[in-house]
């Protein structure tokens, strides 16, 4: 099961990558986590028939992946869950759709382009995600998500979700390896050891969850999780990023920016 | 199950994010973490146990082939229906952030599809009221697999509804639905049994563990049954108000189908929504020329689109670089 | 004469009833004082522990910390004066970075956040990690996590540091780092471990526990090389004392 050593791998990249001093991680994490909102909302708002100006969204994707240095071959991997997902679920659209859309003159099924769209859709909001948790530390994430005056509650699960991620999976690697090399023919957990090996698992992060407990009252915990922090100061660069991408998104969204500058050139 | 963001439509997204949203608030108030502080550090590390024990394969006995635990109705057990709840939220962020395993702008459909379903439902309706009068090992295996197949099955209908609203897929609905929900039942059945397995466990071992367990839980929630029934029909009536609105502002999708089904008749839509839809897509599409409502027309040269893409890869990649020297020369001064 | 000191008197504490796991300890304990407890595996030692802390409160007996009785409404005064170092440090620290962590107890104590950030400093200075502040927890070794989990404690500038065995799983280098550190603190400190030589390095003095009592009490040069005393009570002499061929002479 290297899909666990794969987990905890992603984890530490996207740790070292959002922690690097690099100009697109320190703009604010509101204004990027805004942006990625509004940019994957105009992205999948395109009609179905818009190759043009979904692809035009790509501008965003683009400038971000140069700007914080990023490799785009790194976040392919990301693809892998969405890809096959919107592939099943446009890929009836060629035989089921009857519109036709002329290209060059030629009849095109409009179904392609609703497939083709859909793809775009599903690659360009992937990769802004990606952007977003690249840039940006999960502490300044939940920063922001305080500011947007998300319950505590929900932020401070997320954190401490977050805080014992690794932990736990590295657990899970131990046992399952430790099963593995008494179980050489076994692809996965027999059904015998379901109850068992996951139980145990269980039982050990319940204790430290208590231990974690008795940790946080023997240093004054009283109940008030006051200890993120709860406001980033804005700076004038954060504003300027904001405002220039929201006209950006605006401008692609209302013209097929790409089809018009093609224009100039026939 | 986790939706991608390209399957649903913007208001789609937002309205099952107030619905989300509100079955957090409403939680909040419920699980008193002020009060039970020890819930707060039981419920982070629940969270993580719960993300790396998904990534374990069980292997199903007889087929080649392994399932997982379900997340909702694990964490229901344990944590009761509302620290279940806002613990899943944690869990699916860092799924959706971490391994793009579901989407960002469809984070409120996640979940609503997975959380509250396994969450209220599956502790509220299922566990709670099967609990009563004692826990056996018989009653918690049945009540597993029963909340999990319940939480997947209306989960996949959900998932279903939202992306068929949202006007994504030409495939009808009924061949949708056909497909996801055995599929669904199969898979929240062996759900079931392995959380059914690890729930006896720890049934076995630390009985005091499972939520219910205790006087003090049981009366938890007593009331709250009848308060999830009124937010789920508050839910039912937003939704459909919320949806049908995002219906008629996306009518390739329904007119489609309405096509389809009415040979071609089109059904009179009653004015108010449907015009100021007509007339929203009408300002955004500035140029008309290029609209493209599901009729034969012009989408220009393929000529114009390939120099039109180079040309603005190539100026934005331009500016890039420019902006990055620029910045290079300024912090060095 | 110093307000800083431990008093217990005639302990008893088991988990359930019927099956004691400590029995009628009596112990007094002065600033500067440095005192190792050791004893074979399930003696009592973490158990004992806990109940200076006030994590179980189900003991009879007496226990005072600084002249103030341990029960359930003196706790939040008796862990302010009280630092204590878990086994595991993954449990001690839960935030995400070292700060984090760090400046989680003068938080809670209400501090300005100006004094929160000199204490974190300090804390960090005297335990030599300075360039550690801002890195994740979970990206950290055992030996940094370990030093980390010291300065969650430091920060909280307690007269008494507890800790229970602190240098499992840590490698020689940071071994040596930890009894150089220990040795620099001047607080009041009672270290519970397996590891012998530690304690030799850095506890003046030393109680020696087996079936949840106190069988000696005494200074550290007595106790460890007391090879019949140690070998009856399930241990043996520490390895730096033992020869070449770890065979104790």
């Amino acid at each position: 099961m290297n899909q666990i050593n794969g987990a905890i791998y992603e984890i530490h990249h996207m740790d070292m990558l959002s922690s690097r001093d690099q100009w697109v991680n320190r703009v604010h994490p509101l204004v990027k986590l805004v942006l990625t909102v509004v940019y994957i909302s105009t992205v999948v708002s395109f009609q179905k028939y818009d190759v043009a100006g979904t692809a035009g969204m790509l501008v965003y994707p683009m400038a971000v992946f140069l700007l914080a240095e990023l490799s785009f071959a790194d976040s392919l991997k990301r693809l892998r869950i969405v890809l096959p997902l919107v592939c099943f679920v446009g890929i009836l659209n060629p035989f089921l759709d009857k519109h036709y859309v002329l290209i060059d003159g030629i009849r095109v099924n409009g179904g392609i382009l609703s497939m083709v769209t859909l793809i775009l859709k599903g690659v360009f909001s992937v990769l802004a995600s990606y952007l977003l948790i690249a840039t940006t530390s999960v502490e300044k994430l939940c920063c922001a998500l305080r500011m947007l005056h998300v319950p505590k509650a929900v932020v401070t699960q997320f954190m401490l979700t977050y805080r014992y991620v690794t932990v736990l999976l590295e657990e899970v690697n131990r046992i399952t390896q430790a099963y593995m090399l008494r179980a050489p023919h076994q692809k996965g957990i027999h059904f015998r050891a379901w109850g068992p090996l996951a139980g145990q698992l269980l039982l050990r992060s319940v204790d430290r969850a208590n231990e974690v407990y008795e940790s946080m009252l023997l240093r004054g915990y009283q109940g008030e999780y006051q200890y993120m922090r709860e406001r980033i100061g804005f700076v004038r660069q954060d504003l300027a990023y904001l405002l220039f991408w929201l006209g950006v998104f605006a401008v692609f969204r209302m013209w097929p920016v790409i089809l018009v500058v093609g224009g100039l050139f026939s | 199950m986790h939706m991608a963001d390209a399957l649903v439509a913007p208001a789609v997204a937002g309205t099952m994010f107030a619905c989300s949203a509100a079955a957090a608030v409403y939680s909040v108030k419920q699980v008193k973490l002020d009060i039970d502080t020890k819930k707060v550090p039981v419920m982070g590390v629940m969270g993580a146990f719960v993300f790396a024990a998904q990534m374990i394969n069980f292997t199903i006995p007889g087929t080649g082939s392994s399932g997982h635990l379900c997340g909702g109705m694990m964490l229901s057990a344990l944590l009761g229906p509302w620290g279940g709840f806002l613990t899943m939220i944690g869990v699916l962020l860092i799924q959706g952030l971490l391994f793009a395993d579901g989407g960002l702008l469809a984070l409120g459909c996640n979940i609503w599809n997975m959380a509250f379903y396994g969450c209220f439902l599956g502790a509220l309706l299922i566990w709670k009221p099967m609990m009563k009068g004692g826990m056996s090992k018989v009653k918690i295996a049945a009540a597993s697999i029963l909340g999990c197949v319940l939480t997947l099955q209306l989960g996949a209908f959900s998932v279903c509804l939202e992306t068929y609203v949202s006007g994504i897929t030409e495939l009808p609905f009924g061949i949708f639905v056909g497909t996801m929900q055995p599929i669904h039942l199969a898979i929240g059945f062996v759900e079931g049994l392995i959380t059914a397995a690890v729930l006896v466990f720890v049934y076995e071992a630390r009985p005091e563990l499972l939520f219910g367990s205790t006087e003090k839980e049981q009366e938890e929630g007593r009331f709250s049954f009848r308060h999830t029934l009124a937010v789920l029909a508050a839910a039912a009536v937003l939704t459909g108000g919320l949806l049908s609105l995002a219906a008629s502002s996306n009518p390739d999708g329904l007119e489609w189908s309405i096509e389809k089904v009415a040979g071609g008749v089109e059904l009179e839509a009653d004015g108010g929504i449907y015009e100021a839809a007509g007339s929203i897509q009408e300002t955004t599409s500035l140029l008309p020329d290029y609209g493209l409502k599901g009729s034969e027309s012009a989408l220009g040269t393929s000529v114009s689109g390939i120099a039109g893409a180079a040309a603005v890869v190539a100026l934005c990649a331009g500016l890039c670089h420019i902006f990055k020297l620029f910045r290079k020369c300024s912090e060095q001064e | 004469m110093s307000h800083i000191h431990i008093d217990v008197e005639q302990v008893s504490f088991g988990y359930e009833k019927g099956k004691e796991i400590l029995g009628q300890i009596s112990l007094h304990a002065s600033e500067r004082d440095s005192i190792g407890i050791i004893g074979a595996n399930g003696v009592g030692k973490s158990t004992f522990l806990k109940l200076l802390v006030g994590l179980n409160l189900d003991f009879s007996g007496s226990i005072r910390i600084e002249e103030i009785p341990v029960e359930k409404r003196t706790l939040a005064q008796i862990r302010s004066k009280i630092g204590y170092v878990f086994q595991d440090s993954d449990s001690q620290l839960f935030m995400n970075t070292a700060y984090e962590d760090i400046a989680f107890a003068p938080r809670n104590y209400g501090l300005p956040e100006q004094e929160v950030d000199r204490r974190v400093e300090e804390a960090l200075r005297m335990t030599g990690i300075s360039h550690l502040k801002e890195k994740q927890i979970y990206k950290m070794s055992g030996g940094e996590k370990k030093l980390v989990s010291i300065a969650t404690i430091l920060s909280m500038t307690p007269d008494i540091i507890l800790m229970d065995e602190p240098s499992i799983a840590l490698d020689p280098r940071n071994r040596r780092n930890l009894i150089r550190i220990l040795n620099s603190f001047e607080h009041l400190k009672i270290i519970a471990s397996h590891d012998l030589d530690l304690v030799l390095d850095t506890c003046e003095r030393t109680v020696l526990m087996a079936d949840g009592r106190i069988v000696k009490d005494g200074p550290t040069d007595v106790i460890l090389t007391d090879r019949e005393l140690l070998e009856e009570n399930g241990l043996e002499l520490p390895l730096c004392l033992q020869g070449r061929t770890g065979k104790a002479e």
